[in-house]
Order: C-alpha cells, then sequence, then structure tokens
C-alpha cells in the first residue's frame, strides 16, 4: 500500500515540518510504502500558466506540465496533506496543486455528462493542520480549507474512503504541551489509517 | 474614493478581463481613484518563503519583499477581488497575494498573548467578483471556501461597517454570449449599489456635527 504524503511549509524548524516528520515516519513504521511530496523542497511552482488554462480542457494533453504529479498521485492508495493554515486558506503553494494537477481526467472525469470521481483507487484521506487563530475564528471564516478537504477532495477519491482532519487551533498562544499532545494525536491517528 | 482592484487571470481576453474593464468603468466614472494590480501580468511569485517566515513577525522587515503592494492596500479604501474561481476557491497566485502581503502589522495585529485584531479597518467596502465552472448548488454545498475565504476571512479585518458586493457567474464552461451579457448587467447594477452613497467611516473619519 503505497501512500502519498503532500507537504507544504518551507522551514524545516517549523512545527508543520514536525508534523510532516511524524506522519512519514509512522505510516512508514506501519508498512506503507511512502511518497514524500515536500512541494516546497521540490520547487513545484503552484501557478497555473496561460497555456495550461487554453489547454485545461484536453483530456490527456492537459496532464503533460505535470505528468510526474499525476501518476504519483495515481500510485497512491493514501493521499494525506500537511500544511499550515494562513490567511484563512492552505499556502498558495498547496492551492496551486490542487489547481494544476487536479486536472479533468485525473481527480474528475465526464460520464454521460456528468462528473465523476476519478481517484477512486484512493481509499484513505487525511489532512493534518495548524491554525493560527482559535477554533470560532475559522468557524466564523467559514473554515474553508476544512470545507475544501472534506467536501471537495472527498468528493473526488474513492466513496468509502475514510477520512480524518486532524487540526490544531490557535497555534500562536499553544504551549509546548498542547503542541506535543496534538503531535501524539496525529501519530495515533496515522497508526490507525 | 480610492479603489485597489487585484486581478488574477492567465488568459489577457478572458470573461475575467471583461468583468475587470467593467469595474474599473464604473469606478472611474464615480470619480474614483483606481489601481489595478494584475497578478499575472507582473509575474507576482505567490510563494511565502522560509526567509519570508523568519522575518513574519516583524511588522517593519515583513513589507519590505511586498512594499509596493503593501503601500497600495494601505491607501485604498475599496478592497476588490477579480478572479476565476480554481478548486472552489482562489487561484494560487491570488491566495499567494493574500499570504506574502496580509501580513502582522498590515492586515492585522497579534498582540501578545491576545486574540488576533484587524489591521484594514480603513477599508469600507470590499468586493468579490468571480467565475465558477461549478455550478450554484455545487458550490454552496462545498461550502464556497473561495467566497467565504474573502468575504468571511479578509472582511474580518476590514472596517466593522464594510459595505460588500459579490457577483459569480456559475457554470462557466457552459457560458453562452447571453450569459456571458447577462451577468455583465447583474455586475453593473452590483456595481452601483456597492458605489453608492458615501460609506461613513468608523470612529476617527466621521465628520464634526
Amino acid at each position: 500500500m503505497r501512500a502519498m504524503v503532500v507537504f507544504s511549509h518551507p522551514v524545516p524548524e517549523s512545527f508543520s515540518a514536525a508534523l510532516h516528520q511524524k506522519v512519514v515516519k509512522t505510516l512508514s513504521a506501519r508498512g506503507w510504502e511512502v511518497d514524500d511530496c515536500d512541494l516546497y523542497a521540490e520547487g513545484f511552482d503552484p501557478v497555473l500558466s496561460c497555456v495550461e488554462r487554453r489547454g485545461y480542457h484536453d483530456v490527456g494533453p492537459n496532464l503533460d506540465p505535470v505528468a510526474p504529479y499525476v501518476e504519483r498521485l495515481r500510485a497512491a492508495q493514501a493521499l494525506v496533506f500537511v500544511f499550515p493554515v494562513w490567511n484563512f486558506g492552505y499556502p498558495a503553494m498547496l492551492k496551486g496543486f490542487f489547481d494544476r494537477c487536479f486536472l479533468p481526467g485525473v481527480s474528475f472525469e465526464l460520464v454521460n455528462g456528468k462528473v465523476a470521481p476519478a481517484l477512486t483507487h484512493i481509499t484513505r484521506l487525511a489532512a493534518v493542520t495548524t491554525y493560527g487563530g482559535t477554533r470560532l475564528r475559522a468557524v466564523m471564516a467559514g473554515d474553508p480549507p476544512r470545507h475544501v478537504v472534506k467536501r471537495a477532495v472527498r468528493f473526488v477519491v474513492n466513496r468509502n474512503a475514510k477520512m480524518r482532519y486532524l487540526a490544531l487551533y490557535d497555534m500562536n498562544r499553544a504551549e509546548e504541551a498542547k503542541r506535543a499532545a496534538f503531535l501524539a494525536r496525529v501519530g495515533a491517528e496515522m497508526e490507525r489509517l | 474614493m480610492r479603489a485597489l482592484i487585484v486581478y488574477s487571470h492567465p488568459k489577457e481576453g478572458s470573461f475575467n478581463a471583461a468583468v475587470r474593464d467593467l469595474v474599473v468603468a464604473k469606478l472611474h466614472n464615480a470619480g474614483a481613484e483606481v489601481e489595478v494590480i494584475d497578478l499575472y501580468a507582473e509575474g507576482f511569485d505567490p510563494t511565502l518563503t522560509g526567509d519570508e517566515l523568519d522575518i513574519y513577525l516583524d511588522t517593519e522587515a515583513n513589507i519590505r519583499p511586498v512594499q509596493r503592494h503593501v503601500k497600495a492596500l494601505r491607501r485604498c479604501d475599496t478592497l476588490i477581488f477579480v478572479y476565476p474561481t480554481w478548486w472552489y476557491g482562489l487561484p494560487a497566485m491570488l491566495k499567494g497575494w493574500l499570504d506574502r502581503v496580509m501580513v502582522p502589522g498590515v492586515a492585522f495585529t497579534m498582540p501578545e498573548g491576545g486574540d488576533i485584531g484587524p489591521g484594514l479597518t480603513h477599508i469600507t467596502r470590499l468586493g468579490v467578483f468571480t467565475t465558477c465552472g461549478a455550478s450554484r448548488w455545487l458550490t454552496w454545498t462545498i461550502g464556497a471556501p473561495g467566497r467565504r475565504t474573502l468575504l468571511r476571512g479578509v472582511r474580518l479585518l476590514c472596517s466593522k461597517r464594510v459595505r460588500t458586493a459579490f457577483a459569480a457567474h456559475y457554470l462557466m464552461d457552459s457560458s453562452t454570449p447571453e450569459t456571458r451579457a447577462a451577468h455583465l448587467a447583474r455586475l453593473d447594477k452590483a456595481m452601483d449599489r456597492f458605489i453608492g452613497a458615501p460609506v461613513r467611516s468608523a470612529g476617527i473619519e466621521r465628520a464634526p456635527a
């Protein structure tokens, strides 16, 4: 079983990086073959270009600019996102991963004029994230990242997929103990994935 | 009225460009000062780097990499976003503009031990004009994350009395010249309401009785 871990944070000493390490190590120890996709480290370009926009609906050639990433997506049975929430959403780096890689023919298909999910080989979906503000603040803003993962991405993977959304809120004021507890919780959830 | 339009679409001649042009024309007619930031045209880099995160909390240093953008944001009293909705949200290009320009000391304050405070209280009008490939129904089912990021998230940072406007052309991929013209007509009316009578600023700028 193969797990693709998509990570988006530029600083190796960050708490996000610690979460990323925890996810990768725990999954590997549980026997998952981990495809560690560190978008910043790989120098991923998040900007969907004019040429890509023109060819967006041309299923087949549309995936050429991001073919290696599409292959990695298609090879995975589990998909785990690790990212911080910045300004009410995920980092532009991760948003660009969706914009450029979740293409027609990759994440969804048109079957008899209806949109059908195309990542049905993915049976485990998880997000591990940290919010600077409180839970209340996120709810007031409508919590966009939670909706995208739990609804939009959830819709294109296997319909019986197991879903986990693990979030630490009020990160700006979180003490060491709270962070450690969250790290342990992420480890435990990954054990069970 | 000083308006800043942040525009994010890779193709010139797109319907979003027509939306932008109409918004600019309406503002000009109302006598507003208008500035347009075209993120794709200027090759804006949406990636917040490790170096920038190192200085993220330093409210003097953190604006240096994006000084011109911060200046434009601080000058305006009307902030408008024009963009296509991709994956129910903002294009990475536009999300990156928020990540890099809406930093502590500019868009919000982070007092020691306290909750986040608003930093854009000089903004009294917030407009969001977009196109969606999905239907209105599907967009709402997902929870309209793009709209919420701006009209709830960014709105929390603006003046308490901020006036908002929103217009979206849904099912963009099956749009026709008629649906597009109808949308521009709706937008025209929405802009009239949006510009409307002068907005009274909260507190300090209120004229003496």
